[in-house]
């Protein structure tokens, strides 16, 4: 891959980087991550410790609101048929699309890309929850009715462990779809995260920067998921 | 223990299941679905009173409307018209006075061995200690001999281990009517033979107190296990064909038992009864099971 990468950047006169060129580039940024030379020169670890924050915080605001809307909707009839057509329409909008809401909304840049990465990861963890939800089979629902369950106990011995999975599930996609949105939002908002350093790299026409953030966007992009992945395969279960 | 003090303890229990108060009136039961075909009627003006401490088995062929008829006992379904009530109380719904073991077991796969006759435990039996609960869990997974694995999940267990913990779990909650819906119908023989002695055994344990009602196509297991076995007709609109009493002393032995007369004179009608339905159709092209 690095050979047809090498030969396609020869092609191009070097107008596109070769892999030589930017793993220079990219062992310059990592080797300094964390320097601060003003609003419009960070180091690269400034920049993605910035873009998971605001990540981390929406995706957290979003799980919170996520989650008991799913259950919601998956165990009453009326919830899934006050919820989901609203679901159906919004979930299809690009989340940037709320961009400008929030910029209105909240005055700030910084916090509209926050709103931005509640929004996207709404609908993965609401859908999965509710089909977690509405899912539980007949047989646990006998069980807890045969063996008199209060609601309490229903809800933490059935409903959640049997719904844990389909939750996790639906964080892994949310995560995942927010890391990807998170760098066009910073490309909308500017000011410092690792979609702005994309932009900001094009400005300055360093697209062997460019690259380096894609190799480093992907990599923290694929750590996520695995972390993600060990969590579903902590709580699966077979019955 | 001779034979004859055990023939003569026998008269005895026997004597007292007659004196015994009824336990289980169904009365006039008939449960129907409504389906997209119109009203599908399962069991149609069902009449059974159970005596307590009695064994009972309902058997008829697949679909005919035993485990419908068990559940409207349990509570789990409502009858459409009729009453089922189950010591002098009219059944609503599901209750701690009724026990019941599922065919397939149904024990919630996140929990431990423990942990599922736990909840049921601490969901059943109110206004005692938490320490109490814990002693009653230990004593009946005990008894089933599960110890050693109660800190295993479901899926680490047989099929006849799964069914001993959901028999233990029926009894941890101490009911007066134990249900079982089909109970051994997935385990293999071998395993199937074990456990009738251990849910004798169980009861023995309780002074045969507990009214047992289980619904089984099996009849050599109705025959070891039951003082009388309900035969129900083919559905829909099921009622109740016939009504055997199995009149073999207990304890029951499964190698002697079978040598008995009176046992082929049970077996024999018994399977007059459910396969004459069979060589009915025979001569025609319809053959099922």
């Amino acid at each position: 891959m690095f050979i047809i990468w090498h030969i396609v950047s020869l092609t191009t006169d070097g107008e596109l980087p070769g892999p030589i060129q930017t793993f220079s580039v990219f062992y310059e940024l990592v080797s300094h991550p964390f320097y601060d030379y003003g609003p419009n020169d960070k180091g690269i670890g400034n920049q993605l410790l910035s873009s998971l924050e605001r990540v981390t915080k929406g995706f957290i605001i979003g799980s919170l609101i996520a989650i008991p809307m799913g259950l919601l909707m998956g165990s009453t009839k009326l919830g899934m048929n006050l919820l989901n057509p609203m679901v159906q329409v919004l979930r299809p909008v690009s989340p940037l699309a709320w961009f400008p809401i929030g910029l209105v909304a909240f005055q700030s840049a910084h916090t509209s890309t926050v709103f931005v990465i509640i929004i996207t990861s709404l609908w993965p963890t609401l859908i999965n929850t509710a089909f977690g939800v509405s899912t539980i089979p007949q047989d646990h629902k006998n069980v807890s009715k045969a063996f008199g369950f209060s609601t309490f106990k229903y809800i933490t011995k059935v409903l959640l462990p049997y719904t844990l999975p389909h939750i996790i599930t639906g964080l892994r996609l949310s995560v995942g779809i927010a890391w990807m949105v998170i760098v066009a939002a910073e490309m909308l908002s500017g000011g410092v995260g690792i979609g702005f350093f994309v932009w900001d790299s094009w400005n300055a026409l360093s697209l062997e920067k460019v690259f380096s953030a894609i190799l480093i966007i992907g990599l923290v992009g694929f750590l996520l998921d695995i972390s993600f992945k060990s969590l579903q395969n902590r709580y699966s279960y077979d019955s | 223990m001779t034979a004859n003090a055990n023939i003569l303890s026998e008269d005895k229990v026997k004597e007292n299941i007659l004196l015994r108060p009824v336990s289980i009136e169904i009365k006039d039961v008939t449960v129907s679905f409504p389906t997209h075909k119109g009203e599908y009627v399962a069991v149609k003006d069902i009449n059974l009173e159970i005596r307590k401490g009695e064994i009972i088995s309902l058997i008829g062929h697949s679909g005919c409307g035993k485990s419908t008829l068990m559940s409207t006992i349990s509570g789990m379904v409502k009858p459409t018209k009729g009453e089922v009530i189950v010591n002098d109380k009219k059944v609503t719904g599901a209750g701690p006075d009724r026990g019941i073991v599922f065919q397939n077991y149904s024990l919630l796969p996140w929990l431990t061995v423990y942990q599922n006759i736990y909840e049921a435990v601490d969901s059943c039996l109110k206004g005692i200690s938490s320490d109490q609960k814990h002693a009653i869990v230990e004593k009946n997974l005990e008894m089933v001999n599960l110890i050693p694995h109660k800190d295993k999940l479901p899926k680490q267990l047989s099929g006849g281990m799964k069914q001993r913990v959901a028999i233990a779990r029926a009894f941890a909650i101490n009911p007066s009517v134990l249900l079982l819906d089909e109970p051994f119908g997935a385990l293999d023989a071998l395993t199937k033979g074990s456990m009738h002695v251990e849910l004798l055994k169980l009861w023995n344990l309780d002074n045969r107190n507990k009214t047992i009602v289980m619904v089984t196509h099996d009849i050599e297991e109705a025959i070891f296990l039951s003082d009388r076995i309900v035969v129900l007709n083919n559905g829909p609109a099921a009622t109740i064909k016939d009504i055997e009493i199995v009149d073999l002393p207990r304890p029951r032995n499964k190698k002697d038992i079978v040598n008995l007369p009176e046992y082929k004179i049970i077996r024999e009608k018994l399977l007059s009864l459910l396969v004459d339905k069979f060589s009915i159709e025979d001569d025609g092209v319809k053959y099922e099971e």
